[in-house]
């Protein structure tokens, strides 16, 4: 997993609304997650709370009181909703994992690799955040430059990284519709429009 | 047959019971003094493929240690009335049922419902005999994902052996499957009636050209994201299977049609093979003497 932990612990410029999934204790979770059939259950209570969520909300997922989870259930529940969401099925709504270092994470990780996604992960909330799955380097290095700030605006974030104005709003775009940050349209004088990014764990 | 009961020794009987029309049928266990899980499925599987080709069928045994041992993996409740023993076993089901090694008897299942019942029975008696949190994971990962496969391919209906699935496990306290290490080894086998893995691979086009052969098809199996539907997400629970028991330096083998492929931690192996109707999947996990 990539760390994002080179940057600060940020606080977002404008609270947005959070709930959070406790795996092992929910009714359709438990301590041992196999099997696809148990993942899809599990995936529907998430796209059903991230559905109830307001625009901009955040839905942590936590499954650190999961003691087992196989590759089937970790596809069919993370891998398929991060597809998902990357299709743009929840709108401006985003997820993150809760999860410590540890052997489960592999199979979320090669369920999101082969579909070439990520995850915003954090050991707990209000921690740094890591990234797990697949992201270029290139995209490492610009989430790493917004979670290293409290909010950026695209012409910022181009100078930080050297970049001309339309390769870093593709970044920017490719970052947001991949989840990982949240990205504003903002008005900027004169008559102007500017994106400004945000970390949203 | 003699010695240790793998899936190896019955090859001759698969092979003998593919042109039966309907003979009576002994299957002579009577120089076996050892069975292991994948004996025991590939027995199971082998009585199934027998039963709707032969006019009954006959267990030989003898001595006491492998009957009481099929008695213990629950064999005789799942077989009792579809086959005969040439003795009395009565007397075993009467015995009290103490097997602290036996981790999970011989259990038939058709769908995928049924395996966390499998899976969360084994986590606990693992739990119960020490094997740590990373060890418990490893095992009923690697049950879970190959009894998927099994549930999900093993229950053609246009299969002859629609049985479902068979799979047991077993943990031992010494090394099981070759070498001289000194440890502890756990071996997990399901053997599934289903089309094979050459026929479901097949069903994807992209695979054309990679499933030419059973062995090209066992080979290509172990590949990330290979899969009978090819979506995207599925094929990655049989490579994991293979990582985990090779980083445990164990081994995965695969057998389905005419092949047999088992891989280990920096080699595969492939062998061409009697014919076995279905799939059959067997792994080894040791667990290394501490120093």
């Amino acid at each position: 997993m990539i760390s994002l932990n080179t940057v600060r612990t940020l606080q977002v410029t404008e609270e947005r609304a959070r709930r959070v999934y406790d795996v092992a204790a929910a009714g359709d979770g438990g301590k041992l997650m196999v099997t696809r059939g148990a993942g899809r259950r599990v995936r529907e209570a998430l796209g059903s709370l991230l559905e109830g969520l307001p625009r901009g909300g955040v839905l942590y997922v936590d499954t650190r009181g999961v003691e087992l989870m196989d590759y089937s259930f970790a596809d069919e529940a993370f891998g398929i909703l991060a597809s998902r969401m990357t299709g743009g099925e929840y709108g401006d709504r985003h997820l993150v994992l809760i999860e410590a270092e540890r052997d489960l994470l592999e199979n979320i990780e090669a369920s999101l690799r082969q579909r070439s996604l990520a995850m915003i992960r954090v050991e707990a909330e209000g921690e740094s955040p890591g990234i797990v799955g697949d992201l270029p380097d290139h995209l490492v290095e610009t989430l790493q430059t917004i979670y290293g700030t409290d909010s950026i605006t695209n012409a910022d974030l181009a100078k930080k990284l050297g970049l001309n104005h339309t390769a870093c709003n593709n970044r920017g775009t490719r970052l947001a519709k991949l989840g990982l940050i949240h990205r504003r349209k903002e008005t900027a004088a004169p008559g102007g429009r500017q994106y400004t990014y945000e970390g949203i764990a | 047959m003699s010695g240790v009961l793998t899936l190896g020794s019955l090859d001759a009987a698969f092979t003998a019971a593919a042109d039966l029309e309907g003979e009576e049928v002994v299957v002579d266990l009577g120089s076996i003094d050892f069975v292991e899980p994948a004996g025991i499925c590939g027995l199971a599987a082998l009585i199934e493929y027998l039963l709707p080709r032969s006019r009954g069928i006959k267990l030989s045994l003898s001595g006491s240690d492998v009957p009481a041992y099929l008695e213990r993996m629950n064999f005789f409740r799942l077989f009792g009335g579809r086959v005969e023993t040439d003795r009395d076993i009565s007397a075993l089901e009467d015995r009290r049922r103490h097997n602290p090694g036996t981790l999970q008897e011989l259990v038939n299942f058709r769908t995928e419902e049924e395996i966390p019942g499998i899976v969360e029975r084994i986590s606990e008696i693992l739990e119960n005999q020490g094997y740590r949190i990373r060890e418990r994971v490893a095992i009923c990962s690697t049950l879970s994902e190959v009894c998927a496969n099994a549930a999900e391919h093993g229950t053609d209906p246009s299969s002859e052996a629609g049985f479902g699935a068979y799979a047991a496990v077993q943990a031992y306290q010494h090394i099981v499957s070759g070498g001289t290490r000194r440890g502890e080894e756990v071996l997990v086998a399901i053997a599934d009636g289903g089309p094979g893995v050459r026929q479901t691979l097949s069903r994807n086009p992209e695979n054309a050209g990679l499933t030419t052969t059973d062995n090209d098809a066992l080979r290509h199996a172990l590949s990330m994201g290979v899969s009978a539907s090819g979506e995207l997400g599925r094929g990655g629970g049989l490579p994991l299977v293979a990582q985990i028991s090779a980083r445990a330096s164990g081994s995965l083998s695969l057998r389905s049609g005419t092949a047999r492929v088992t891989a280990y931690k920096e080699r595969t192996n492939s062998r061409n093979v009697p014919p076995f109707p279905g799939t059959f999947v067997r792994v080894s996990l040791p667990r290394p003497s501490e120093v």
